[in-house]
C-alpha cells in the first residue's frame, strides 16, 4: 500500500485551563490515504476542529502539543522550520472554513482573493493568476466566472462564496484539502450542491480529503474513511460503511439511535443521557462511562485504548445489541390523546402577509417576507414548518405570537383576545446561548412568567417552578444555578420551562433544536413530545431541518419564498405526488442509509431571497421540473391529491 | 450565601474612601488657610513646615490639596453621575424603540456633540454666575452624549436577543424589560466608561475653572491647581506634582473600583458555583 497523504500518531494537543492542563486531543491517530476521504465526526467540544487546526498548523498560540506527531507524506510537520511549514500551507494542505460568510473579505473583490496564494506559492504574474482564477472559478461550477472574479463577497450568495473559497482551497493544486464543516451554514438544497462539486473534484484531481464534520449524513454520502472522536479521544474509526452500518463503540450506536431520519420515523428517538464530560478533569476509565448505556463497574476503572479500531473493551460482546433510551424516558413517557374529528382549530390564520421596507430614507422598497399565508393548527397537533433561510418561516413564527405586528391578514389563537395569547401562545428560541439572561438565575427565569400574570406567589412559586424544571427533567439543584453553568441542551430545556409556564395552549418552536448536537437534540425533541402528550399543546415547529420535522411532526407546510407551496399530513407531503421543491428538499438530505448512488434531483442556482413579488409560480427559476411558459406567468392553482393535502403547482396530477 | 469581595473592588474602595475622608476633612486639618499668601516664603521647596511646599504666591500646597479635594471630587462624581442619570435612560431608549423616539434623541445628541466641550462649557455657564455646583452638571452635561451612544450600542445588540424576545412574547412591559432584563447586562461597558469619565470630568472642570466658570481663584481644585501651576513646572515641580499625584492615585482606585464592581456584577465571574 502506498504511504498515506496524511497520519496523526498518537497526537495529544492540551490547552491551558485553570492552573492546569486541559487534554483536547489525547492520543489521537488517524491515516488519510492517497485520494480517499476521511470523516473525523464528532460533537461540539470532541476536538475535531483542533484536529483541523493542528494540520494545519494553525493551533491557538497557548496550545501546547503534548505528544505525538503529524506526518504530511512520510515527514514530521513538527520538524519542519517555520518557512517550510508555511510553504506547505495553502500550497499542498488548504482548507476551506465552516463560515463562507465570515470567510471572505468584504473589501477585496472574489478573484484577488483567489488568486492570492497563486501569487504567494506559485509565483504568477498578475495575469497568469487572473486566468488561473477563472478557470478555477469554472471548475467549481460557476457559470460566469469572468465576472465572478470581479464581484465583492456581499453580491454573492452563500453557495456562490463556498465556491469561491473552494477554488481558493485548490489554486496551487493541494494533494491535502482539510474541510471543517464546508456546509453547515449552508441550506441544505445549497450543500446538496456543495457535496456534488466536492465529490466530483475528487473524482477528476484524486484529491485526498480531511472532511470534519458533525453530520453522519454527509459523512455516509462523502467518506470512505470515518473516525469517530469523543471528548478528544478517537473512539472508533473504520471504512464509513461499516462504522455507520455495525457501530461497534456504545458511543456511535447512541449517536445513530439519536438521528432523526426521514425513510425510517420511529416514535421515540433513544439520546445519550448526560453532558460532555468537564476535560480538565475527565471521568476515570473509560470517557464515556458516565453516559454509557452499556457501562459495568470495570469501565469505571479501567481506561480504554484502541483496540482494533474501537475503544471499548465490551465491543465484541455488544456487536448485536443496540442502544437503548435512558430508563426514565422510557418509564413515564404519557401516551397520547389524539383530537376528536370535527374540533375546531385552535389556530387560524388567514391571509397573513408581512411587508418590510428596506433601504434608507429616499429609496425604500418594500419586501414581502410572508405572503398571503393560511393555517390551521388544530389542539394539541404539531404543525411542522419547513423551508430554507430567508423564506419567512421565522417572521411568520414571530408575528403568531406577537413580536411582529402582520402588515395584512388575521392571527386567531382560541378566539383570545391579545392580552390573552400571551399566555396561551409562547415561543422557544434556537440559541440557548442567547435565550436566557446571563444575569438571572434559572429561579428567576423560569418563575417570572408565574410572577407576571399572577399564577403564583410566594412559598407556591418555587413548588411550581420545581414542577416545571421537573416536566423538563432537570432537577431541583438547578434552580440556583446561573445560564453559563448549563450545557446546551440544559438551557433549552430552561428556556422550554420557560415557555410552559403560563400552560400556554400553542407554542412556536423556532429552529428549537437546530443548534443543539445530536444527542442532546434527541432528549429535547423527546421532552418537547411528552410536553405535547402531557399538556396536550400544539406546536408550530419550524425547521431547515426536514428529518427532524418528519420525526415530530403530524402535519408539514413546505414554505418557499414566504408562501406556502405545498402542505398535507407527514406522509403524504414526504410521499409522492410532491411538489417539485419538497422534491428536491427530500433529495438533498445527506442520508446516513442511502449513501451515495442514488438518483438525486438538485436545484439551478442558488436561493433568491423572499422578495419583491414574482409573476406566475415564486420557484419557477430554481424548478428541475419547469414546464413552460405557464410556469411565469400564471400563479399556480392548489391541487387537492388527497384529503388535506395541498400543493401549488402547474405540473397536473399523476406526473 | 457568602459573597467574596473581589480583591480590585476592596482596594480601590479603600484608597478612594480614604481621598473621600481626606478631603471632607481637609478644612479641618490643613495646617495653612488655603488662601494664605506669604511672598516671602514664594516656591519652597517641602521642607518640615510646608510638607509639599509652596506655590508662587506661597500658599501651602498641602492645605490646598486637602481644600481643593472636595471641589475637584464634587466635579468628578457629580459631572459623572449626571451624565449616567440623563445619558443611560436616553440611550436605553434610543437602543430599544428605535424609530422616531431614536432619530429624535440622537439627532439633538449630534446637536450637543458638534459643539466643542469648552464651548458648551462656556455657554452653559457664562448665563448665569459660576458656581462649582452648576460646573460640574455643565460637565456633566457635555458627557451626556458619549453615556447615550455607548447604552445605546449595547442596548441595541441586547434588544435582538432572544431572552428579550421572550420578555416581550410574554407581555413584559418596556419598563421591566429595560431595566431588568437589559439594563443588567449593559452595566459593564457604562462602569467601565463611567471610571474613566471621573478623570475627564475633574480635567474639564479644570479647564472651565481656568477660564473663569468654575472654582474661582483663590480656591483651589486639583484639575485649577495643575493648570496654575504649569509655567513653573521647571523651577518648582512639586507644586504641579502634588495634586498630579493625588489625582493619579484616585482614578486608580475608581477604575479599580469600577472593575471591581463589574466583577461583582457578573454571575460569570463569581467565584464559588451555585
Amino acid at each position: 500500500m502506498s504511504q498515506p497523504v496524511l497520519r496523526l500518531a498518537r497526537l495529544c494537543v492540551d490547552y491551558p485551563a485553570g492552573d492546569g492542563w486541559l487534554g483536547a486531543l489525547e492520543d489521537v491517530s488517524f491515516e488519510v490515504g492517497a485520494g480517499r476521504a476521511l470523516g473525523v465526526v464528532g460533537e461540539s467540544g470532541s476536538g475535531k476542529s483542533t484536529t483541523a487546526l493542528a494540520v494545519l498548523g494553525l493551533l491557538a498560540p497557548e496550545a501546547r502539543i503534548a505528544g505525538g506527531d503529524i506526518l504530511f507524506k512520510g515527514a514530521s510537520l513538527f520538524a519542519l522550520p517555520d518557512a517550510e511549514r508555511r510553504a506547505l500551507r495553502g500550497n499542498r494542505i488548504s482548507i476551506v472554513f465552516q463560515d463562507p460568510f465570515a470567510s471572505l473579505n468584504p473589501s477585496i473583490p472574489v478573484g484577488r482573493q483567489i488568486a492570492e496564494p497563486l501569487a504567494l506559492h506559485k509565483g504568477l504574474s498578475d495575469g497568469a493568476a487572473g486566468e488561473e482564477v477563472r478557470r478555477l472559478l469554472a471548475e467549481v461550477g460557476i457559470a460566469n466566472p469572468q465576472q465572478v472574479a470581479l464581484a465583492y463577497p456581499h453580491q454573492l450568495s452563500g453557495g456562490m462564496k463556498q465556491r469561491a473559497l473552494i477554488a481558493t482551497a485548490l489554486a496551487c493544486s493541494p494533494d491535502l484539502l482539510v474541510l471543517d464543516e464546508p456546509t453547515t451554514a449552508l441550506d441544505v438544497t445549497i450543500e446538496a450542491q456543495i457535496l456534488d462539486l466536492l465529490e466530483k473534484l475528487r473524482r477528476d484531481r484524486g484529491l485526498s480529503m480531511l472532511y470534519i464534520t458533525h453530520n453522519l449524513g454527509v459523512v455516509a454520502r462523502i467518506c470512505d474513511d470515518v473516525c469517530v472522536l469523543y471528548a478528544g479521544r478517537v473512539v472508533e474509526t473504520g471504512s464509513a460503511e461499516s462504522v455507520l452500518r455495525q457501530p461497534r463503540h456504545p458511543y456511535t450506536k447512541g449517536l445513530l439511535a439519536s438521528l432523526p431520519r426521514v425513510a425510517e420515523r420511529k416514535h421515540r428517538l433513544a439520546p445519550i443521557p448526560g453532558r460532555f464530560p468537564d476535560l480538565s478533569a475527565p471521568p476515570s476509565g473509560c470517557i464515556f462511562h458516565p453516559r454509557c448505556h452499556f457501562a459495568v463497574d470495570r469501565c469505571k476503572t479501567e481506561p480504554q485504548v484502541l483496540d482494533k479500531d474501537v475503544r471499548c473493551w465490551r465491543a465484541e460482546e455488544l456487536a448485536d445489541a443496540a442502544w437503548q433510551a435512558p430508563a426514565e424516558q422510557v418509564d413515564d413517557a404519557p401516551v397520547r390523546v389524539p383530537a376528536a374529528d370535527g374540533t375546531p382549530p385552535l389556530v387560524n390564520v388567514d391571509a397573513l402577509t408581512k411587508e418590510f421596507r428596506l433601504g434608507g430614507m429616499f429609496n425604500s422598497s418594500r419586501v414581502q417576507a410572508v405572503d398571503g399565508v393560511t393555517l390551521r393548527v388544530a389542539p394539541g397537533e404539531v404543525l411542522g414548518l419547513v423551508g430554507e433561510s430567508g423564506c419567512g418561516k421565522s417572521t411568520l413564527g414571530r408575528m403568531l405570537i406577537g413580536l411582529i405586528e402582520p402588515s395584512a391578514g388575521t392571527i386567531g389563537i382560541d378566539g383570545g383576545s391579545q392580552k390573552e395569547n400571551r399566555r396561551n401562545a409562547q415561543i422557544i428560541f434556537q440559541n440557548p446561548d442567547s435565550s436566557l439572561n446571563p444575569r438571572k438565575t434559572v429561579e428567576a427565569i423560569v418563575g417570572r412568567p408565574l410572577v407576571l400574570h399572577g399564577l403564583a406567589s410566594g412559598g407556591d412559586l418555587r413548588k411550581r417552578v420545581v414542577e416545571l424544571l421537573e416536566m423538563v427533567r432537570l432537577s431541583p439543584a438547578y434552580l440556583a444555578r446561573y445560564p453559563h453553568q448549563l450545557s446546551g441542551g440544559e438551557k433549552q430545556r430552561v428556556g422550554i420551562a420557560r415557555a410552559i409556564a403560563t400552560s400556554p395552549k400553542f407554542i412556536v418552536c423556532d429552529e428549537a433544536v437546530s443548534a443543539l448536537d445530536v444527542s442532546v437534540q434527541a432528549y429535547v425533541l423527546n421532552v418537547l413530545a411528552d410536553l405535547r402528550d402531557r399538556l396536550n399543546v400544539a406546536y408550530l415547529f419550524i425547521s431547515h431541518d426536514l428529518s427532524v420535522i418528519a420525526h415530530i411532526a403530524d402535519r408539514i407546510a413546505v414554505m418557499y419564498r414566504g408562501a406556502i407551496v405545498e402542505e398535507g399530513p407527514v406522509d403524504d407531503v414526504l410521499g409522492p405526488p410532491f411538489h417539485p421543491y419538497t422534491e428536491a428538499l427530500l433529495s438533498a438530505i445527506p442520508d446516513v442509509e442511502r449513501g451515495s448512488g442514488v438518483q438525486r434531483i438538485r436545484l439551478r442556482g442558488d436561493a433568491v431571497e423572499s422578495g419583491r413579488h414574482v409573476r406566475g409560480c415564486r420557484f419557477q427559476h430554481r424548478c428541475p421540473r419547469k414546464i413552460g411558459a405557464i410556469c411565469e406567468s400564471e400563479t399556480p392553482p392548489v391541487i387537492e391529491p388527497s384529503p388535506g393535502h395541498r400543493i401549488a403547482c402547474h405540473i397536473p396530477l399523476g406526473n | 450565601m457568602a459573597t467574596r469581595w473581589p480583591a480590585s473592588f476592596v482596594v480601590g474602595a479603600s484608597v478612594f474612601g480614604a481621598v473621600v475622608v481626606a478631603a471632607l476633612l481637609g478644612p479641618h486639618i490643613a495646617p495653612f488657610p488655603y488662601d494664605g499668601i506669604d511672598i516671602m516664603a514664594r516656591f519652597l521647596p517641602p521642607d518640615a513646615t510646608h510638607w509639599l511646599g509652596t506655590d508662587e504666591f506661597g500658599r501651602d500646597v498641602f492645605s490646598r490639596l486637602l481644600y481643593g479635594g472636595r471641589l475637584s471630587l464634587l466635579m468628578g462624581i457629580g459631572a459623572t453621575s449626571v451624565s449616567l442619570v440623563v445619558g443611560v435612560p436616553l440611550g436605553l431608549a434610543a437602543g430599544y424603540y428605535g424609530g422616531k423616539v431614536d432619530e429624535t434623541i440622537m439627532r439633538t445628541i449630534d446637536l450637543v456633540i458638534s459643539v466643542p466641550p469648552i464651548l458648551m462649557g462656556i455657554l452653559i455657564l457664562s448665563m448665569t454666575p459660576p458656581n462649582p455646583w452648576k460646573t460640574a452638571i455643565a460637565v456633566g452635561i457635555i458627557y451626556v452624549p458619549i453615556m447615550v451612544r455607548l447604552t445605546r450600542g449595547v442596548t441595541l445588540e441586547l434588544a435582538s436577543e432572544e431572552f428579550v424576545l421572550a420578555a416581550r412574547a410574554r407581555g413584559e412591559r418596556a419598563w421591566y424589560i429595560l431595566g431588568a432584563e437589559i439594563l443588567p447586562n449593559a452595566w459593564p461597558p457604562i462602569i467601565v466608561e463611567s471610571a474613566l469619565r471621573v478623570t475627564f470630568a475633574i480635567m474639564l472642570g479644570a479647564a472651565l475653572s481656568f477660564l473663569g466658570l468654575g472654582v474661582h481663584p483663590p480656591a483651589s481644585d486639583w484639575g485649577l491647581m495643575i493648570a496654575e501651576s504649569r509655567p513653573f513646572i521647571d523651577s518648582a515641580p512639586w507644586v504641579a506634582l502634588a495634586p498630579g499625584f493625588v489625582l493619579c492615585v484616585t482614578v486608580i482606585a475608581v477604575n479599580l473600583m469600577g472593575d471591581g464592581l463589574r466583577e461583582m456584577l457578573d454571575p460569570r465571574l463569581k467565584r464559588g458555583r451555585g
